[in-house]
């Protein structure tokens, strides 16, 4: 493992040039899960993560992505200790969260806190929105009855929920309003850092929208740290400073996020933004599948987990798994052949821009949401002008 | 957007209701012919899936009342089929792919019985021709050793395969009509692009033609010929798809595609579409969009109908004021 300090120390453009320190740094994370003695065999051990080191800034929004069973909801909720790692340690503000007892953990885990994928099953249905959200505040304690139902009120209007909505019960609720009150409840407790484990990936698109939005909106505001487990790769190039990418339990690059999507370095990003289907007519039929499915995580390849799939493989991915080398501006990558890889080059795709016809739209489409546009015609005709401006 | 002649499926007027009162689906019309590929696309609860279920005569009536609508496919009317024709036209002249192939697979049976029964079902063949056949059919949906796969039960294979095994069972009696509904939503993007791309190389060397229903846009571009956007229960855009994602003119479709995040490098907050959709009984009259529309204007109380847009016959919008820019401007 490289050292901490070779983490991602580039500034990312939406925070000034003066990088703050980590708010919380992990080193050499390992978890596995199985291996157990049943009665006459082991049970399969899953490595879901394998030796992971990386920082998390403060005032970052860091995403970690890769495909199903890639280990990335294991190292977030590793990360805010929601699970105990089989090895390696986690640091918050100079803290290290596996020396805490649990009643000090308890006490931390205000700071800490997560939203979960699914709407529908991460609230308790027999329980009211003002139970959900008071709940963590009553846990920390030190707050009377009303207090709390302030400060419930409160966080509903942050989050685009009517206050009178407190009493209703999750049923009532539409995916989109859910998992509002999924963030309301992480909120509660006056955090620092939220885990969000696929926060938007249940929902509509036009859902997901406002949800990526509130949550751009809450960080800026409550100088939140986001840490974003996520599949999709455009809602994260959307949302994050610096981004993650994980196979079979490890990370293969890290960077910030410009510099990623602009020139993925290890194949399997590579092999990753080949695949996204875009919308728009112009990117049609410029998706490029990789071959063969991602190998089981309890029995994983040797060397480099991803030569099975790698379209540059060579004897040695077979034989030695690869460092996750710094590479120039804090970026990082495993691959022994990174350099030879980018030399070569590959014909970059093409990332498709709205038509022109698209972008006057929805101009005009976001200024009529924001009311700053009118209708041109019938003005005259109708005597009630004012109603037909949107 | 009928084109009569070389249509494999026209469906026109198509409405559809689960209780007295307001239309689930409400004339809905389209047409896709052979080689080509129609998406219908929209979010949760638009009428995309149980337009497509009612095609394939699987939605049981009643509940389900078709109110009007005729689905001609190769002469007849889908709609007015007995159930023994229709189970008979089912899995050989039109096949449906769902999205979760774990629960659309027997676990009980191996994925080589239930393929060889597909086509004994179908077919005047005996068993071991039938088995040849499947065994053929895994070889073209790229199963790598598809002789130790046939032997295999679904739970033994990994999402992927398990939605190769799927289209191989739609298409192993070469149907001319193949109904795929959100076929990869289930699956990590690598696998997506495999499926799709497959998809796209079968139904080339078989001309069958496809209705793929989707709610990712992406999809959408990469693989539709036409697409017919769907909100709420009716198609408010539809056209060939170059059209719609250069020149979308339904405010519908372009909250849609704003709200959707690009690759390229990020320009500004993503557009939303305020609210949800309604509830069937609180269904608005007339554009069912209007209550979420930032264009609404009280002529919305009045359903607008499907007509041509931006100059072209096969373009057709569901919109009072499209395009929207003769309609409305910017003030500073």
């Amino acid at each position: 493992m490289a050292p901490l300090t070779q983490n991602g120390q580039a500034p990312t453009g939406r925070r000034g040039p003066t990088a703050p320190p980590p708010i919380l740094e992990a080193s050499g994370l390992v978890k596995h899960f199985g291996g157990k003695r049943m009665l006459l065999k082991r049970s399969p051990l899953v490595r879901a993560v394998n030796g992971i080191s990386m920082s998390v800034k403060e005032g970052e929004t860091l995403a970690v992505v890769g495909e199903s069973g890639c280990g990335k909801s294991t190292l977030g909720r590793l990360l805010i200790r929601l699970l105990e790692p089989s090895a390696g340690d986690v640091i918050y503000r100079g803290r290290n969260l596996g020396n805490l007892t649990p009643d000090e953990l308890r006490r931390l885990r205000g700071e800490l806190q997560i939203i979960f994928q699914d709407p529908f099953a991460s609230l308790n249905p027999r329980m009211s929105v003002s139970d959900i959200v008071s709940e963590p505040i009553w846990l920390k304690g030190g707050s009377s009855r009303g207090e709390r139902r302030d400060k419930v009120v409160e966080i509903l209007r942050t989050v685009g929920l009517r206050p009178d909505m407190a009493s209703r019960y999750p049923h009532e609720f539409s995916g989109g309003q859910r998992q509002r009150i999924g963030v309301a409840r992480a909120l509660a407790s006056d955090p620092r850092l939220i885990l969000g484990d696929e926060p938007v990936s249940a929902l509509d698109v036009s859902i997901q929208a406002q949800i990526v939005n509130l949550l751009e909106e809450l960080k800026e505001r409550l100088k939140l740290t986001l840490i974003i487990v996520a599949h999709d790769l455009a809602v994260i190039r959307h949302m994050s400073d610096r981004v993650a990418v994980m196979y079979l339990g490890e990370v293969v690059e890290l960077a910030t996020t410009d510099t990623l999507y602009d020139a993925p370095l290890h194949p399997y990003t590579q092999a990753l933004f080949a695949a996204i289907p875009q919308a728009s007519a112009v990117a049609r039929h410029s998706i490029k599948p990789l071959d063969g499915d991602v190998p089981s995580p309890t029995n994983p390849p040797s060397g480099c987990k991803f030569h099975t799939r790698c379209p540059h493989a060579k004897p040695l991915c077979n034989e030695a798994r690869p460092q996750l080398e710094a590479v120039e501006g804090g970026r990082r990558v495993a691959c022994h052949f990174w350099r030879e890889i980018a030399a070569a080059g590959s014909d970059p795709r093409p990332i498709a821009r709205p038509s022109a016809r698209l972008e006057k739209r929805l101009a005009l489409y976001t200024a009529c949401q924001a009311g700053r546009a009118e209708l041109l015609s019938h003005r005259s005709s109708t005597p009630t002008a004012k109603d037909q401006t949107c | 957007m009928a084109e009569p002649t070389d249509a494999v499926l026209t469906l026109e007027n198509f409405s559809l209701r689960f209780a007295p009162g307001r239309n689930l689906v409400d004339d809905v019309s389209f047409s896709v012919a052979a080689g080509e590929t129609l998406c219908i696309v929209g979010e949760s609860g638009c009428g995309k899936s149980v337009t497509s279920l009612a095609l394939m005569g699987l939605l049981p009536t009643p509940p389900a009342d078709i109110v009007s609508g005729r689905a001609t496919f190769e002469g007849r009317d889908l709609f007015q089929l007995f159930d023994s024709a229709m189970s008979d036209l089912r899995g050989s002249r039109i096949s449906i792919i769902f999205q979760e192939p774990m629960t659309s697979l027997n676990p009980a049976f191996t994925v080589g019985n239930q393929l060889t029964e597909t086509v004994l079902r179908h077919r005047k063949v005996d068993k071991a021709e039938a088995g040849r056949l499947a065994l053929d059919m895994l070889r073209k949906v790229r199963i790598p050793a598809p002789e130790k796969r046939m032997s295999d039960y679904p739970h033994q294979l990994s999402g992927g395969m398990r939605q190769r095994v799927m289209i191989a069972m739609a298409l192993v009696n070469e149907p001319k009509l193949l109904i795929a509904d959100e076929p990869t939503t289930a699956l990590d993007v690598t696998i997506q692009a495999q499926i799709l791309s497959l998809i796209g190389a079968l139904q080339e060397e078989t001309g069958t033609a496809v209705i793929m229903i989707t709610h990712d846009l992406g999809v959408v571009a990469e693989t539709a010929d036409k697409v017919a956007v769907m909100y709420a229960g009716s198609v408010v855009e539809s056209g060939p798809a170059e059209a719609i994602f250069e020149d979308p003119q339904h405010p519908y479709t372009i909250g849609l595609m704003g709200a959707i995040p690009s690759l390229g490098r990020r320009s500004a907050k993503l557009a939303t579409i305020a609210g949800t959709v309604p509830a069937i009984e609180a269904m608005p009259a007339g554009c069912r969009f209007a209550p979420r529309c930032p264009f609404a204007e009280p002529r919305c109380a009045e359903a607008p109908p499907l007509v041509p847009v931006g100059g072209k016959d096969d373009h057709r919008a569901a919109c009072w004021f499209a395009p929207l820019e003769a309609h409305f401007s910017e003030v500073a």
